[in-house]
């Protein structure tokens, strides 16, 4: 197969060749790998990378995936980086509208006729810039002579990849990993992988993030051996009576690779005390059915009590060829009969901020120890929950929840609101993915890979759908997704409020605010457990809590932190109190996006936000929302928050 | 004057001086308000202190029109217009100023000394303000400010004194609550001394209001620089401002309300040189519902058409 530019204009293009994406679980050839964090399986392509810079398509360098093209004009870039924060590119923060508004005519394919295809729009777009990378490697020899895959775990925002010259394949959705499989065509040395990254293709449409635009390989990319067997999938259950006390613990296994041998499953409590052991033959599907345990340890924001998942495959001489070890908690979540959401049949209070992964001098390609520092922001300042807006994060970001106890609202990389938000009004004259037929698989594929990718991770409490996109069939798909597959969560998504009418609900709300002039078909019933909005002032929240809600009622931004801002946060916490239905909210959001440059004036070094850099349309210093400061320090306000949330711990 | 505690008052031809044992007020008759506090041979005053009504634009004020709708007390803020001014001594009310003045000494004494201005603010409709200065034995001035409520007035943003000092301060120390507070963010604030070094400018994106202290019952302000090129210490000194009944807000930053209305970044502000106080006796809250139309909760306004006043003391 050759690699088609045209799939950047086809919303039903959106991976080829790509792995199906599965649990996040790490994997070593034994213990001590294990302990020192260094499997013989994994090969980091981080680093330095050749790279050529492309202003259109049409100005691409013609093969440069060809092995034994003279590179001697290509440039050096570090991968993960940001293009444009390397300067190939132009820096642009802009929120609402997409970022070739007044520049470009686009609309999405199919959107408003239903026939359009849109051909061209952007494998010919004017502003559609092209980052070249290419890598030279040899693999390492832990790696040689098994199937070799690579996975790239973020890109912005549609890649084509090849190697040793051959095409591989393509992915879009640029916060997920991507996984394909290298082995026909890898050798021990001299490889040469070539990757190819448009910044925009359909997929820009949904993903018209509140920030700035960014491209190119912004997460790690590794190969990633495989055990002669292999656990390629892993479905963990850990679920709580209704006593509350007593739990049960399930696991299923899809294996890859040779069959005979065994795997032992064995769980461990916090105190290295054996709580499960089992041992089964090796096959496709591995199952371990519900396994009763008398008193666990529930895990929560106070005590993240985590128990160790031991998986080892034996080869059938009975040498180690895998070990996968995975922490995991006993938890429940669930909706009473009276609309309230419980944890662990306690009320449950979301103290939450919304966190873009965000690092002043590297954009979205944050480092561990941004993450460590945000956890610690967290503790310090009763922060309990973090929503993952408005995509997934790095995958250690995750494991972090889990450890400490951050309840998470983990979201799909969705946001649409340019199709349907025109200088506020409700106006979905051209809504993607809405019920565009065309535009479904690319979204209910989104929300399969967040599921498989994170469903071991006992900190997600919540499943959203994604963010301010309206509402119709292909929304109600990825839910209906989620509800087929995962009965240990509950599903959010707030844009649906945009397809229903709260008079009886909320009588002081002008419907004209919320409503499209056109009308609407309803989704509520059908889309998220939970009653969402953004920014509803505490007045309307309370009528909304006053009149027989029969969803439970959140905030999933609320709080708006722009400057000098959070005052009059205890309207709103002062409502938990009166009304159990109220669960809480998540702050927008948690650390200003401003990027540190040196000012040529001055020569000091300085923040710089959105129009700063001549780009236009811009929306300015509406770029910084956080409660924290873009390096991190923390805003006056942070004082109040951490009284307020310390209220409802 | 060390003889006697009583307070020194010299009747100028354009001024009222008051004086006293490690103190000396200049009360200037053309400047319209207080031009030289100086205590221990230091000078606290850059100008005279006026009347502030302005507060740099918040992103959320913004967002909300409130700039738009308040503009008028920009203007009011950046221009003072004085239309009156009397002084008293003791039990004598001179209606007026002393300027039939030629019968004094250079032993003039009293107990207690009070001048008021007055200023008509530049908006429509206008409205007044009287500043009140007591000058007390041993040298504190009661400083009263009373701003006469008017129908037809936008909301204020703040109501307060503005002084501006002639260096800039080193830090200041103050007791009340702990980090930046307003009427509507103030609830996770502890109470509490607290130290702050140098002229701390909050690092919001686009500079604007910023470093409001809710009540507080004193701050004291360290300065190591005067201007005077015959002072060649180096050694700090300092001034303490405290509540007179009740507890004030105030903000200590390098910068009034105008030059941070200016800048759309940080480094836009100009070198740091002066020391703006600001006492306020009424503060609107920050909002934070939404930054694009959501006011401050009712309470947290400042209505125009309702008289403020406040006081506190300085040198105290």
């Amino acid at each position: 197969m050759d690699a088609d530019i045209k799939w950047l204009d086809d919303p039903e293009t959106f991976r080829v060749n790509q792995l199906p994406a599965h649990s996040d679980h790490r994997f070593y050839g034994n213990y001590a790998e294990w302990a020192h964090h260094a499997s013989r399986f994994v090969q980091s392509l981080d680093g330095q990378w050749q790279f050529k810079f492309a202003n259109t398509p049409a100005e691409r360098q013609p093969e440069f995936y060809n092995p034994a093209l003279d590179c001697s004009d290509f440039d050096e870039i570090a991968v993960p980086s940001e293009i444009e924060l390397s300067d190939y590119a132009q820096n642009n923060y802009i929120n609402t509208l997409m970022p070739w508004e007044g520049k470009i005519y686009r609309r999405p394919a199919y959107a408003v006729d239903g026939e359009n295809k849109e051909e061209g729009s952007f494998s010919q777009g004017e502003d559609n810039t092209v980052g070249m990378y290419r890598k030279t490697f040899d693999l390492a020899p832990s790696l040689r002579g098994k199937e070799i895959r690579v996975r790239f775990e973020g890109v912005e925002r549609s890649m084509y990849l090849w190697l040793n010259g051959h095409f591989v394949g393509y992915a879009e959705d640029s916060f997920t990993p991507s996984e394909f499989d290298l082995t026909p065509y890898i050798q021990d040395e001299d490889n040469v992988m070539a990757v190819e990254v448009f910044k925009n293709s359909t997929a820009s449409w949904i993903e018209d993030q509140d920030m700035f635009r960014f491209s190119g390989i912004f997460r790690s990319v590794e190969l990633l051996a495989q055990p002669v067997t292999h656990v390629e999938d892993m479905t963990i259950r850990a679920t709580v009576d209704d006593n509350y006390q007593d739990g049960h613990f399930g696991l299923q296994l899809q294996l890859d690779g040779e069959e005979g041998g065994s795997v032992r499953v064995l769980v461990k409590d916090a105190d290295g005390n054996t709580v499960v052991s089992t041992e089964k033959a090796v096959a496709e599907k591995v199952t371990i059915d519900d396994v009763a345990l008398q008193g666990v340890h529930l895990w929560d924001n106070h005590h993240p009590y985590l128990y160790q998942l031991l998986v080892e495959i034996r080869d059938q001489q009975g040498q180690l060829v895998e070990l996968v070890p995975y922490r995991f908690g006993f938890r429940r979540i669930e909706i009473n009969a009276d609309y309230v959401v419980l944890l662990n049949g306690k009320r449950l209070i979301i103290n939450g901020v919304n966190r873009h992964e965000w690092d002043d001098h590297r954009g979205r390609s944050v480092t561990m120890a941004d993450m460590i520092s945000d956890i610690r922001t967290f503790k310090e300042n009763n922060i309990n929950a973090v929503r993952t807006c408005h995509y997934p994060d790095q995958l250690p970001w995750y494991y972090l929840c889990d450890d400490n106890g951050i309840y998470m609202m983990a979201e799909n990389n969705l946001e649409s609101h340019a199709t349907w938000q025109k200088m506020g009004k409700v106006d979905p004259s051209y809504n993607v993915p809405g019920s565009v037929p065309q535009w479904k698989e690319v979204v209910v594929d989104r929300a399969r890979t967040n599921y498989e990718t994170f469903k071991n991770h006992t900190a997600i409490l919540f499943w959203s759908l994604g963010n301010e996109s309206f509402a119709g069939d292909n929304i109600a798909a990825m839910g209906r997704f989620y509800k087929e597959h995962d009965d240990s969560r509950l599903v959010h998504y707030e844009g649906v409020c945009h397809t229903h009418d709260y008079s009886k609900q909320i009588p002081s709300l002008d419907k004209t605010t919320y409503l499209p002039a056109g009308g609407t078909k309803d989704y509520r019933d059908q889309i998220s457990d939970v009653e969402s909005w953004m920014y509803l002032p505490p007045k309307q929240v309370e009528e909304y809590l006053k009149n027989n809600p029969d969803k439970p009622f959140m905030e999933c931004e609320y709080m708006h932190d722009m400057g000098n801002s959070d005052g009059g946060m205890g309207s709103y916490i002062e409502l938990l109190d009166k009304y159990p239905q109220y669960f809480g909210g998540f702050i927008w959001d948690f650390i200003d996006q401003a990027l540190q440059v040196k000012d040529p004036v001055s020569g000091k070094m300085v923040m710089r936000y959105g129009g700063d850099f001549d780009d236009r349309h811009s929306d300015y210093e509406f770029s910084g929302d956080g409660l924290m400061f873009a390096d991190r320090t923390p805003k006056p306000a942070m004082q109040e928050v951490r009284y307020y949330y310390g209220l409802h711990k | 004057m060390a003889y006697t505690n009583k307070l020194h008052v010299i009747y100028g031809d354009g001024s009222l001086g008051v004086g006293g044992d490690g103190f000396h007020y200049i009360f200037s008759y053309e400047r319209g308000g207080l031009e030289s506090l100086k205590i221990n041979g230091k000078e606290w005053l850059y100008r005279t202190p006026t009347p502030t009504f302005w507060r740099a634009t918040t992103d959320n004020d913004r967002g909300s029109g409130f700039n738009i709708k308040s503009a008028q007390w920009l203007s009011a803020d950046c221009f003072q217009k004085c239309t009156g001014i009397n002084v008293q001594v003791d039990d004598h009310d001179f209606a007026g100023l002393p300027l039939d003045n030629d019968h004094y000494s250079n032993d003039e004494t009293a107990d207690q000394v009070v001048i008021t201005y007055t200023f008509a603010t530049l908006t429509v409709p206008s409205t007044t303000v009287t500043v009140e200065y007591t000058v007390m034995v041993g040298g504190p001035i009661k400083v009263h400010a009373h701003y006469t409520g008017k129908e037809g007035l936008p909301e204020l943003p703040v109501f307060g004194i503005r002084m501006i000092m002639p260096s800039a301060a080193t830090g200041f120390k103050y007791e009340g609550l702990s980090g930046e507070t307003y009427p509507d963010r103030m609830a996770g604030a502890m109470h509490g001394t607290f130290d702050v070094e140098g002229l701390p400018v909050a690092k919001y994106l686009v500079p604007q209001e910023n470093g409001m202290h809710m009540a507080t019952d004193w701050v004291n302000i360290t300065r190591e620089i005067t201007q005077n090129n015959a002072d060649h210490s180096q050694e700090p000194f300092s001034m303490k401002v405290a509540k007179d009944q009740d507890p004030f807000a105030f903000s200590c930053l390098p910068y009034t309300a105008e030059e941070l209305e200016n800048a759309t970044h940080l480094e836009e502000l100009p070198l740091e040189r002066r020391t703006v106080l600001v006492i306020a006796g009424a503060v609107r809250g920050v909002g934070g519902i939404d930054s694009w139309g959501a006011d401050v909760e009712k309470q947290y306004h400042i209505p125009a058409d309702q008289d403020i006043d406040f006081s506190f003391i300085l040198n105290a």
